[in-house]
């Protein structure tokens, strides 16, 4: 509990904090501006309720992938420097001759910015979705769901990041994550356009990458939550909105997300064990 | 004690412990990649001992210290604090440590700072702010607790580490170069902080280059180099008066003859002879002789510390034609 407490201490200490509330009250207000304006036009322009359907749909599902693609990269930045910044600065050597465990010291960092990343990204989604609810009555499938998923996605990248960060440095840990998270957005891009020009091979890509890295595969799955039912419904959407999904996210996904945390976490705790500090 | 020890000091001395050791390590070995960093080294330290750990750099004194408080893994051997295994968190329950470069956080205070140790430490809550007046006032940083690290000089931020060490006055204490960053006031009031804990019976283990420092400070000395323990003594045994460091343009058999009239040599270079006198007095006469028989004396240097001479001794014995003995990584 102390260096969990002392995680979070030192983030709002770093700023990260502040930055992050100034950030995201930034990103929510123009969300808002963009959003009221877009949706003002199209209503004016057009009085059929499925281009403003379609309009708020896409409006929230972009403005909520900017979201997520902010909250990676704090995630990302957090849990590279969570542990390898502390021994790298010698910090650690003082907090780890202490009597606490490696993992535990390991376990309280990751829960920390792990939780820092989640706060955000909820915090985030929520301010998306209460603009959009109210300037155009927006009402995606399961907001719960939605975010649910985004917070398994930042957790898979703390877990991943702090995993990698207990033997590269920062900056190698974060340039790994940042790189698997590119990629799999890459594969995430294929699938959609292999469901576009209907080309199974390029959908399968796609799958085995989410493997290696679940990230944009769990986006996907929250953007099926983010859209109204109208939307999804609609005969004419084609294969949706690029970088969203228009089946829900199998179990099987799930699981394997959970499983990749709970590897990462033991061999984290391994790893760390066994390095000399 | 490794079998190399004995054999290169004959005038080791074991001490008698009256009580168990409170750190034991036994064949403790660390090898980075093929470079054997620390070999088979044994070492006990009783609770009330100031034990002073030298040697060049490199010579595996900070690995022997981070094997010893479990932070880096042994490839061989053991070590225990208080009978427990060092790998265990358990075993550091009752230790302070302050490393050689100790990094806080520069926007805590240094209250926050011990606070935050406080707890690590496992003291209750309500006892933090006691402890933390008591070592803060104790390493000389009253009034200056709730200023920020950040703003702090190197020497007040190896007294927070000192006054970190110190929290919940542990049985053990492992100090890494702790006066390095200080004033000469700075170190001599850690000079009677760690003769005050001797005396309270608490263990330090002490790594420094300042063998004067050691001297005055330690019970006990342990030299290391290359990874093994070539002496380990008690500090009363070392040599006593009478060493000078002669330096002349060049040194010859002649020469050696000449000066081991005056006294032993103990070991000498191309230019340079340290001689244990027979008579301390006898410096000048023996500097006569030596111009009398052509010698060109450049200097001629009564040794300060008589650790010094035992640590040149034993560092370039090993290391007969290394010229940077003693100053090599």
């Amino acid at each position: 509990m102390t260096v969990l407490l002392g995680a979070l201490r030192e983030a709002a200490n770093r700023k990260v904090l502040p930055i992050g509330l100034v950030v995201s009250f930034g990103f929510v207000g123009l969300f808002w501006l963009g959003f009221a304006t877009a949706f003002g036009r199209v209503t004016a322009e057009t009085g059929d309720d499925f281009s403003q359907v379609a309009a708020a749909t896409i409006m929230t599902v972009l403005g909520l992938y900017a979201v997520q693609f902010l909250a990676a990269f704090l995630a990302i930045l957090l849990a590279a420097g969570s542990v390898a910044g502390e021994l790298d600065s010698g910090r650690a050597l003082a907090v780890l001759a202490r009597p606490v465990a490696r993992w535990s010291w390991l376990a309280q960092r990751g829960l920390a910015f792990g939780g820092l990343a989640v706060t955000y990204v909820s915090v985030m989604s929520v301010g998306v979705l209460v603009v959009a609810a109210t300037v155009g009555g927006y009402g995606p499938l399961s907001a719960t769901r939605a975010i649910a998923l985004l917070a398994l996605e930042m957790v898979v990248l703390v877990a991943l990041g702090v995993a990698l960060s207990t033997r590269l440095s920062t900056v190698a840990s974060g340039v790994v994550v940042v790189a698997l998270y590119g990629l799999a957005w890459l594969a995430g891009i294929m699938e959609f356009v292999g469901r576009a020009v209907d080309n199974p091979a390029l959908e399968r890509i796609g799958v085995v990458v989410s493997l290696v890295m679940p990230t944009d595969a769990l986006w996907r799955g929250a953007s099926f939550y983010l859209q109204p039912a109208a939307f999804l419904l609609a005969p004419d959407t084609g294969p949706g909105i690029p970088f969203a999904a228009v089946a829900p996210p199998s179990t099987a996904l799930i699981i394997w997300a959970m499983g990749y945390v709970t590897v990462c976490a033991w061999v984290a705790a391994k790893s760390l064990g066994a390095r000399d500090l | 004690m490794t079998p190399n020890s004995a054999t290169r000091d004959p005038a080791t001395v074991t001490t008698v412990p009256t009580a168990a050791p409170v750190l034991r390590a036994e064949g403790l070995t660390k090898r980075f990649g093929s470079a054997v960093a620390v070999d088979g080294l044994d070492l006990a330290i009783h609770p009330g001992e100031v034990v002073g750990l030298l040697g060049p750099n490199g010579a595996g004194k900070t690995t022997t210290v981070k094997m010893l408080l479990g932070l880096t893994r042994p490839d061989e051997g053991t070590a225990w604090i208080h009978g427990i295994d060092a790998a265990s968190p358990a075993a550091r329950r009752g230790v302070g440590y302050l490393p050689e470069a100790f990094a806080q956080p520069a926007w805590a205070t240094g209250e926050e700072v011990l606070r935050h140790h406080a707890a690590l430490a496992g003291l209750r809550r309500d006892a933090w702010a006691e402890e933390v007046t008591r070592v803060i006032h104790r390493v000389g940083l009253a009034g200056r607790g709730h200023e920020r690290v950040g703003g702090y000089s190197k020497g007040m931020r190896q007294r927070l580490g000192l006054a970190a060490a110190l929290i919940g006055e542990p049985g053990v204490v492992v100090l890494d170069e702790p006066t390095s960053a200080m004033d000469p006031i700075g170190r001599k009031e850690v000079r009677d902080m760690v003769a005050d804990l001797g005396r309270a019976g608490t263990a330090v283990l002490l790594n420094s280059h300042l063998l004067g420092e050691v001297e005055q400070m330690c019970d006990r000395v342990v030299v290391m180099d290359r990874g093994r323990v070539l002496t380990d003594r008690p500090v009363d045994h070392l040599p006593g008066g009478g060493e000078v460091r002669l330096t002349v343009d060049a040194v010859d058999a002649d020469l050696l003859a000449l000066v081991g009239g005056f006294g032993a040599v103990g070991h000498h270079d191309a230019r340079t002879v340290l001689v244990t006198l027979d008579d301390a007095d006898a410096a000048p006469e023996m500097v006569v002789a030596l111009a009398a028989a052509g010698a060109r004396v450049r200097a001629m240097v009564p040794l300060q510390s008589s650790l010094e001479e035992l640590f040149l001794q034993l560092v370039h014995d090993r290391h007969p034609h290394d010229p940077a003995a003693g100053g090599r990584r």
